[in-house]
């Protein structure tokens, strides 16, 4: 099981010193690190420096998946729009860093969380003296499985047993190599199959496209072909938050015939020669 | 015959998870826990003075016999491969929050860490160090997680209680420093001061006749 740790190697470069990045479990053990390296009161915050150095950490940081980088994500934005509003002072006489009541609460709240966040840490440091100290102290080890009180029956759903199903298959699927197939993911081809899927039904999802695996070469193709079609008017695309689904919807305007956008595309652009290879699944489960 | 302390001596040799001194009282047919608790302190202090290489812990509510830290070095090597996988840092701060706000709920969890804690909670959950509660009734209805006996006794804590106060941001030292002399040096006398200066906290399984009279 993958822990979310976020590991990052290498260096940042800030104000002439250079910081050793350290594995960061989460935005705010990075943020509480920088606030312990500027010696920074968790109760007074300055937010110009912090959110400088935080931004200037994140470009360092490598993410495991997309939810923890969106966690990232969402640290430096609040951080950018408080710093966005010290820009703006609420009192234009006062120089020093005011900010507007929203602004003010939102600070709070960020510092509660702070000090909430260090405090399970020094709780987590202990807990791993305690564990490194109890591991020098040998007795019976418990049975293998709970006694049977101890398995509330009760709250085993569904859901769990779906959960631990999936997992299991999960891990039988890891051990089969993977397959390499030889054909290149082609731009034009993903669009020609988008064209396609978009002539019978009205809109249709980015992730349904790209596959589910999170295949980088499969992502990056079908964006590229969704931008494409974009650009020919063929399609328009709509995103509600960040991060969010991409909708993709036939653009309604469009009396082009799907053959012609092709032969068009190839006429403008000639067909990149895409070196990416091609992901372990493939559009035919799209075309069926 | 066997004399009472040898029995109590077997009883946690024998046992593979701390025995509650209700549990002993039961077995040995004693007036109280109370009684059972000083034939505990009794083989402790046997224990110790003969320096023997086992020694008796307080645990999870209950008494187990376990070898002295001086004697890890030989056992790691009985074990050979056989190593505890520590807790990663994500597991260890995930169980600090649980450990302080029990029953929670995983977006309580989530909202603390500042990242999705999942996968951490599911790898608990799997080394039983937390277990399912309940459920919150909030929308979603979410799970409320609560640590085991087995999170106690993988780090040597009595119960609950034994968990330090965090002010500010640091650990209280004093509470934290007790338990660790509980670990590290198992003098007779310390012990004995220990079990006298908390006298509530004796068996929280049971005994509700001392909890009563202290409180």
């Amino acid at each position: 099981m993958s822990e979310q740790e976020t590991t990052t190697q290498g260096a940042v470069q800030d104000s002439g010193i250079t910081v050793r990045v350290e594995s960061f479990v989460g935005p705010l053990d990075l943020l509480l690190h920088l606030c312990r390296t500027n010696e920074m009161d968790l109760s007074r915050l300055s937010l110009r420096a912090i959110t400088d150095q935080y931004l200037a950490h994140l470009e360092a940081v490598r993410f495991q998946d997309l939810e923890t980088a969106g966690s990232f994500m969402v640290m430096a934005a609040t951080l950018i729009y408080l710093k966005s509003k010290l820009l703006l002072p609420a009192n234009p006489d006062d120089p020093d860093e005011l900010l507007d009541d929203e602004g003010e609460l939102l600070k709070r709240e960020l510092e509660e969380r702070l000090r909430e966040y260090a405090r399970v840490k020094a709780f987590g440091t202990w807990l791993a003296e305690r564990e490194a100290e109890q591991a020098l102290i040998y007795g019976r080890t418990t049975a293998e499985l709970p006694p049977p009180e101890d398995i509330p029956l009760e709250d085993l759903s569904v859901h769990l047993l779906q959960r631990a199903m999936q997992r299991l298959i999960e891990d039988q699927k890891r051990r089969v190599p993977r397959q390499v197939e030889p054909n290149p993911l082609s731009v034009l081809e993903r669009m020609s199959e988008m064209v396609e899927l978009l002539r019978s039904t009205w809109s249709l999802l980015f992730s349904s496209v790209a596959g589910p695996e999170r295949i980088r070469a499969e992502w990056v193709v079908t964006l590229l072909a969704l931008l494409e079609l974009v650009r020919l008017g063929e399609a328009r695309a709509r995103q509600a938050e960040l991060f969010g689904e991409i909708v993709i919807e036939r653009n309604a305007v469009s009396v082009r015939e799907p053959a012609r956008v092709i032969e068009d595309t190839f006429e403008e652009a000639p067909p990149q020669s895409d070196p990416l290879p091609r992901g372990e699944r493939d559009a035919e489960d799209l075309n069926a | 015959m066997p004399e009472i302390i040898d029995v109590v001596e077997a009883l946690l040799f024998a046992s593979d998870t701390p025995v509650e001194a209700s549990r002993i009282q039961e077995v040995l047919d004693l007036e109280s826990p109370a009684v059972a608790r000083e034939l505990v302190e009794t083989l402790r202090r046997r224990l110790d003075a003969e320096g023997r290489a086992l020694q008796v812990m307080e645990v999870g509510g209950g008494f187990r016999l376990v070898t002295r830290p001086e004697i890890a070095p030989w056992l790691v090597k009985l074990a050979r491969s056989r190593t505890r996988s520590r807790l990663s840092r994500p597991s260890l701060e995930t169980l600090a929050i649980i450990g302080y706000r029990q029953p929670v709920s995983r977006p309580e969890v989530d909202a603390i860490r500042g990242v999705n804690s999942d996968a951490v909670l599911e790898n608990l959950l799997e080394r039983r160090m937390i277990r399912i509660a309940g459920r919150k009734e909030s929308p979603g209805r979410p799970f409320l997680y609560e640590t085991t006996r087995e999170f106690l006794v993988a780090f040597g804590l009595r119960d609950l209680a034994d968990l330090p106060k965090v002010e500010g941001e640091l650990i209280v030292p004093e509470l934290a420093e007790t338990a660790a002399a509980q670990l590290t040096e198992p003098g007779p006398e310390h012990e004995e001061t220990t079990a006298a200066d908390d006298p509530a906290e004796q068996d929280p399984g049971s005994g509700g006749d001392r909890v009563t009279a202290s409180s």
